[in-house]
């Protein structure tokens, strides 16, 4: 009920209550939009932009990661852009927050699909946010997928293509150089979940083929973080090598119980092939001096790579700060992809699914980080260099280079 | 036998890593009766303090001096603006709390670009006995984890200002009456659980390294702890604590990791169910 006495207010001044709607307002439109960002091209073509779709986790526990995938794909957009774009026309950048959360996940990228109707989508980084979401973008958005993170392979999806590291590629050559430069004695220390599962499994076959032996293999909580039970079985089976896939927050003070212990002390060799320039911090230096890893890329790399180099350089330049450019966080899957679907929407001369899927099924590329790439024609994976690397005072020294382009061995 | 020593000393040292990080969280559930789903963020803010005092290059324990301190000073005006709004209901106040720890967590989160940072441990090296190896900072932690809790204990218990919280708590009414301010007393009760998860937080902080989910990975163990050991009772947080610690650190040895983990929760059901009133009930302060 309306009191007549009430002071009344020209309803072009603020008041409060005016101030507590637009408020409201303001704030409901962030909350429907959250999570996305378009960046418009700076020119324009006659039949418009590509939309290129970016799902990667901007927020959450793995942000650090997925903020990395959106600065490059900036960063690869602008420099074609810059050149002119693609077919003439230029490339529009939408992003997605995918929050390290599936289910936020898959509404957020089903506004990629059915409101942005992008022409391809990039992202995706742990397994299973991409079982989340390939659905959405592949079989009812009937969109191309790119994902770019190293996983434990057998993704075989049509239309999925995987620009990241398999188990073949991390195992086929770094195995036999951790006999070489450990031991035959394995231990196989793991977070509970997919990747590690089918990893091992993979690795196992590596060790043994090479008259190695699994002392060990097994699975720990995802976020159990005392593990003096393993390191103690570690050191009285005299395991020489640790293949480590336990993951953040238990690698922590995993690795730091076992330097305790004194296992690297008495020559065992510490070995993760997720460890790039961003893990390299979570523990002290001297705690995972001479830690192996194999990847598609790691920072030094560009001391004898001029291809890497410039990619890193632009990368520094355009953003500096803690977010950094690493192999681990599929950062360097996301360059690679987004240049060789360039190349395959170049030779497709069209943006149509089938058509760039059919050009992407043999694209190349001459420079990436850590080199050349190229996609094994029908089996939708890429064949890329990979280098095995020891953590040295809190950086890596290349010990090791595949001779050639290695092949992923998947689908 | 050295197997058994340094088996023996890690699920000592674990244990006593457990007590630490729930004590402060049985002072507020037990004292006054909030369950705080903000702290597991203040033991975070305690081991951020301590890894900025590593960036500034000062030295670390000084910046597990500070901790306590600054994540007391914090929660004071915490509870100032939201929680003591909340005593009247309980389960709003869980909310509260949770909400705060939200905002908390994802601050650090940015501030440390989402990435774990290795934090120093004040005392480096080990104490060698025969092939025993144990670490001089694990040994630190047990040691100041039974000097903390003896002296919160006799502050409870033997002190004027003990009384005091302890008659605000019980019969809040009759306290003011008796001329006794129990806003205040809730306030720096709060402030004191805080403080400990701060200290908490700043300990553990070298064993486990900084990362912003650091305090989740304790709260749902706290809880537990506490309830195992019965909500409104010191000891009681203080056993609970410790045998879930013991627990999560010795069955590893025994059975499968994975089912380890389950066991953990299971026993403790099976045990709230025979002792409804927790491990200590009746017989506390």
């Amino acid at each position: 009920m309306r009191d007549d006495n009430e002071p009344r207010h020209d309803p072009s001044m603020p008041n409060r209550r005016r101030f507590l709607q637009s408020a409201a307002w303001t704030w409901g439109a962030v909350a429907a939009g959250a999570g996305s960002w378009v960046l418009r091209p700076t020119w324009a073509s006659a039949q418009g932009p590509i939309k290129v779709g970016i799902a990667t986790d901007l927020t959450g526990a793995i942000g650090y990661a997925g903020n990395a995938n959106a600065n490059i794909a900036k960063l690869v957009v602008k420099e074609i852009n810059g050149r002119g774009g693609v077919l003439g026309r230029p490339l529009e950048l939408h992003i997605e927050d995918t929050a390290s959360n599936e289910s936020v996940a898959v509404a957020n990228v089903r506004k990629l699909i059915q409101r942005d109707k992008v022409d391809v989508v990039f992202g995706g980084i742990t397994s299973s946010m991409r079982n989340a979401i390939k659905d959405v973008i592949v079989t009812r958005g009937r969109t191309l997928y790119i994902y770019p993170q190293l996983y434990e392979g057998k993704e075989c999806t049509p239309f999925i293509y995987c620009t990241g590291p398999t188990p073949a590629q991390q195992c086929d050559e770094f195995i036999p150089w951790l006999m070489k430069n450990g031991g035959k004695r394995f231990a196989l220390p793991s977070a509970n979940y997919v990747w590690p599962h089918v990893l091992n499994q993979y690795a196992r076959k590596v060790i043994e083929g090479n008259g190695g032996e699994v002392i060990f293999e097994e699975y720990y909580p995802l976020d159990q973080v005392e593990y003096s039970a393993t390191v103690n079985k570690i050191m009285t089976n005299k395991v020489d090598v640790v293949f480590n896939t336990v993951i953040p927050p238990g690698v922590g003070p995993f690795f730091k119980q076992l330097y305790e212990a004194g296992f690297t002390k008495r020559g065992g060799r510490l070995s993760c092939v997720y460890y790039d320039e961003n893990t390299l911090n979570i523990n002290a230096p001297h705690e995972i001096e001479g830690l192996a890893s194999c990847l598609d890329y790691f920072r030094a790399v560009t001391k004898d790579e001029p291809g890497s180099a410039r990619i890193q350089a632009d990368y520094d330049k355009q953003f500096p700060g803690p977010i950094v450019f690493a192999a681990g966080s599929a950062a360097t899957g996301m360059y690679r992809g987004l240049k060789l679907w360039e190349a395959a929407v170049k030779e497709a001369r069209s943006v149509g699914r089938e058509a760039v899927a059919k050009a992407l099924d043999h694209a190349k590329i001459s420079e990436g980080p850590g080199g050349p790439a190229e996609m094994v024609p029908g089996k939708r994976h890429c064949k890329m260099r990979m280098y095995t690397a020891v953590a040295k005072q809190g950086t890596y020294d290349i010990v090791a280079r595949s001779k050639g382009l290695v092949d992923p061995k998947e689908c | 036998m050295e197997g058994v020593i340094s088996a023996v000393f890690e699920v000592l040292n674990f244990g006593a890593i457990m007590v630490l990080v729930v004590l402060g969280l049985g002072v507020i559930a037990g004292m006054m009766g909030i369950f705080n789903f903000a702290h597991g963020e203040f033991v975070l803010l305690g081991a951020y303090t301590v890894y900025l005092f590593h960036t500034w290059t000062l030295p670390i324990w000084l910046g597990m001096l500070a901790a306590p301190v600054v994540v007391a000073a914090i929660a004071l005006v915490l509870e100032r603006l939201v929680i003591r709004r909340f005593y009247a209901v309980p389960v709003i106040a869980m909310l509260g709390t949770y909400a705060v720890g939200l905002a908390i967590r994802e601050s650090v989160r940015g501030l440390i670009g989402g990435l774990y940072r290795a934090v120093p441990e004040p005392l480096i090296g080990s104490i060698d006995i025969g092939a025993v190896h144990i670490a001089r900072w694990r040994l630190a932690i047990v040691v100041i984890t039974v000097l903390v809790m003896v002296g919160c204990y006799l502050l409870l218990t033997r002190t004027g200002l003990g009384l005091k919280v302890r008659a605000a708590l019980e019969n809040p009414s009759l306290a003011r009456a008796s001329g006794l301010s129990t806003t205040r007393i809730y306030a720096g009760t709060f402030a004191f659980g805080a403080g400990l998860a701060g200290l908490a937080g700043a300990l553990v902080v070298p064993v486990f390294s900084l990362s912003a989910d650091l305090g989740i990975r304790f709260l749902i163990q706290g809880f537990l702890a506490v309830m195992l050991g019965g909500v409104g009772s010191f000891e009681g947080s203080v056993a609970g604590a410790a045998l879930i610690g013991v627990m999560s650190a010795a069955l590893p040895w025994g059975v499968a990791p994975v089912l380890a983990d389950v066991l953990v929760f299971l026993i403790a059901v099976v045990l709230v169910r025979l002792w409804p009133r927790g491990l200590t009930a009746g017989r506390t302060v």
